[in-house]
């Protein structure tokens, strides 16, 4: 339980849908740490597992899938595969917060965002509901949204895409989690956008000094972001490293591949 | 929405209402008279009387005079609040109807509070708990989608009776006299009257859950680590509400239109018994203003279900 330890520990994790003994595994055995304050960066084409595993790590599984998790996920020490529910959900956006690929529908529209950023305030450090609110409006200021006072009281629909995203940023962090779990946060984005939000996750990582699981499918939005690189396919780690030493020399010819598909994206970010 | 926008939709639904009104009116006043017979005939039944003093009769009531006069004489009352004079007993037709209509009104209230309760509480519980609960709930669904509702009530009428004869179901007691005996002489009908249709509001109750369950901020919700309460109450039940309470709006026709058959077959002395005893006896102005007022309900809670969707959900607007 030392802090010096890794605060993510995952050995042989495995995932596979459907009812148990007939399983078929989408995540085969993976195993990495990721060190407090670390950021860490997973890269891999579409369905190869990187969602999967990212849920896994909070538990969670889409409705109505049967999910059989394997393997060991410790956070502190603490497998999460054997905590029990009511334990989990002190973990879940209190220690460990994560960010969905989509936010267009990641918002709960007959709720106004700042109430969804409330009740998870609210549940995990028993605020008052003015207390609450004041630590909503001060996240929303935090991740670049103006006039945050009355913005507040808005609803999902009436954000852009990029805002929506914010405001998930500003759920995420609102309870200074140790980890957050970045998934695809700007695949749904557009260009520009993507580089604010990027800037922003970077801005806040060092502010609060958590550790950043960003997942991506480009190996574009991981450079400058992260410390090391794990490169996902077909529901393995085939590849892992420093990021600097990834892109010099790519060991894997599936990395080679994915690292051949960037140079149109820098150029569009260094034009920005 | 702001509340100027809310209540400027409010007034122009209410607008609306009032053409409605008016097609409803005619076509009903057409129809009637369209039916073979007239109050005449039917008062007289099978005793025969001459041409000359049925006549009589008609001249007396009024019609045998043109439609179009017959009609603008109806409207031009109606609008000031008067609905006549009913043919058969005399009496302002207003006065014998209001008290039927709040025993139907009290009837169908009951209906509908049944439903709704039994409908959404039966569609989450097959949605959430899946499995045998989901096949139970489903399966008892069908059978109550078969069966029509008079044939429950034919049911419930001969299982009460013949079993359990103490239990007095054909005692209606008014409200004034005994308010406990009231509500229970209601019971037996307003469930008859409310099963098929909380058939309807279980199954789009539990198809609108399944929906919101599967939508992402529902997960996000549970990475957010609310417990599971919370997320039943504010992210499922919330957003699946909208599409039911628009559903169950619409049922209240459906029930308004079943009271007819209850309240005839349980013998209360109801706004559907009374309909169905004024065709009977071709008593026009009887008729005229049942289906005025059954319109006018019906067009309110529709009013009702736009106010409560709006507020409910935020991205209902009317620009
Ligand atoms: N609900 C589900 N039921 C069955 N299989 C699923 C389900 N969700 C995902 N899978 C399978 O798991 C595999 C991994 O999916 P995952 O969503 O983790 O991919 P991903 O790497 O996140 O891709 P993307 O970049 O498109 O988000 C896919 O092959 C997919 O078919
Ligand atoms: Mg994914």
């Amino acid at each position: 339980m030392s802090d010096a330890g890794p605060l993510l520990q995952v050995r042989d994790l495995t995932a596979a849908f459907g009812r148990a003994g007939a399983a078929a595994p989408v995540v085969k055995g993976i195993s990495f740490d990721v060190a407090p304050g670390e950021a860490v960066g997973f890269v891999g084409e579409s369905g190869c597992g990187k969602s999967v595993t990212a849920r896994a790590i909070l538990r969670l599984a889409p409705e109505g899938a049967s999910v059989t998790l394997g393997g060991r996920v410790a956070y502190r020490g603490r497998d999460l595969l054997q905590l029990p529910a009511r334990e989990m959900e002190q973990v879940r956006g209190r220690r460990i917060a994560m960010v969905f690929q989509d936010p267009m529908a990641s918002l709960n529209p007959v709720m106004t965002v700042g109430q969804q950023i409330d009740d998870m305030l609210r549940h995990h450090q028993n605020l008052s509901r003015r207390a609450a609110r004041r630590r909503t409006v001060d996240l929303l200021g935090l991740v670049g949204i103006r006039d945050p006072a009355s913005r507040a009281d808005d609803y999902p629909h009436q954000f852009s895409g990029g805002m929506r995203q914010r405001v998930m940023i500003a759920m995420a962090v609102s309870c200074e989690p140790d980890l957050l779990i970045a998934d695809e946060p700007t695949t749904a984005l557009d260009v520009t956008v993507q580089a604010q939000i990027l800037r922003l996750l970077l801005r806040l990582r060092h502010e609060l000094g958590m550790a950043l699981m960003l997942i991506t499918h480009d190996f574009g939005v991981i450079a400058g972001m992260v410390e090391q690189v794990f490169v996902m396919h077909r529901g393995e780690i085939v590849e892992r490293g420093a990021v600097d030493a990834i892109f010099r020399d790519p060991q894997h010819p599936y990395t080679r591949a994915l690292l051949a598909a960037i140079p149109r994206i820098e150029t569009a970010r260094r034009s920005s | 929405m702001g509340a100027g926008t809310m209540g400027r939709m409010v007034l122009l639904r209410l607008a609306l209402t009032i053409p409605i009104l008016l097609g409803v009116s005619v076509v009903a006043f057409m129809l009637m008279r369209a039916l073979p017979g007239d109050f005449a005939q039917a008062a007289a039944g099978t005793t025969s009387i001459s041409a000359e003093a049925l006549d009589t009769i008609r001249r007396q009531l009024g019609i045998d005079r043109p439609l179009w006069e017959q009609y603008l004489a109806w409207l031009s009352g109606a609008l000031v609040g008067d609905l006549g004079r009913s043919f058969v007993t005399k009496r302002p037709v207003a006065a014998d109807l209001l008290p039927r209509f709040l025993v139907t009104a009290q009837l169908t209230a009951m209906a509908g509070v049944i439903a709704f309760v039994l409908g959404s509480a039966t569609g989450l519980a097959s949605a959430r708990l899946r499995g045998s609960a989901d096949w139970l709930v489903r399966g008892l669904n069908s059978l109550l989608l078969a069966v029509p509702n008079f044939v429950v009530a034919t049911l419930i009428v001969l299982l009460f009776g013949l079993y359990f004869p103490s239990v007095g179901i054909f005692n209606y007691t008014p409200f004034m006299q005994d308010p406990l005996a009231n509500l229970t002489s209601l019971l037996l009908p307003a469930l008859s009257l409310g099963l098929t249709v909380s058939v309807t509001i279980s199954e789009n109750t539990r198809a609108a859950v399944l929906e919101v369950s599967s939508q992402d901020y529902v997960m996000v919700a549970r990475a957010k680590g609310l417990p599971r309460r919370a997320i039943l109450l504010h992210y499922l039940v919330r957003n699946a509400l909208t599409p039911v309470i628009t559903v169950a709006g619409l049922q209240l026709a459906a029930l308004l239109g079943g009271s007819i058959l209850i309240e005839t077959i349980f013998t209360i002395p109801g706004m559907g018994q009374y309909l169905f005893d004024s065709v009977t006896t071709r008593d026009y102005p009887a008729i005229q203003a049942i289906v005025l007022v059954a319109a006018t309900v019906v067009l309110l809670m529709n009013v009702a279900v736009d106010i409560a969707y709006a507020r409910v959900d935020a991205r209902v607007s009317y620009e």
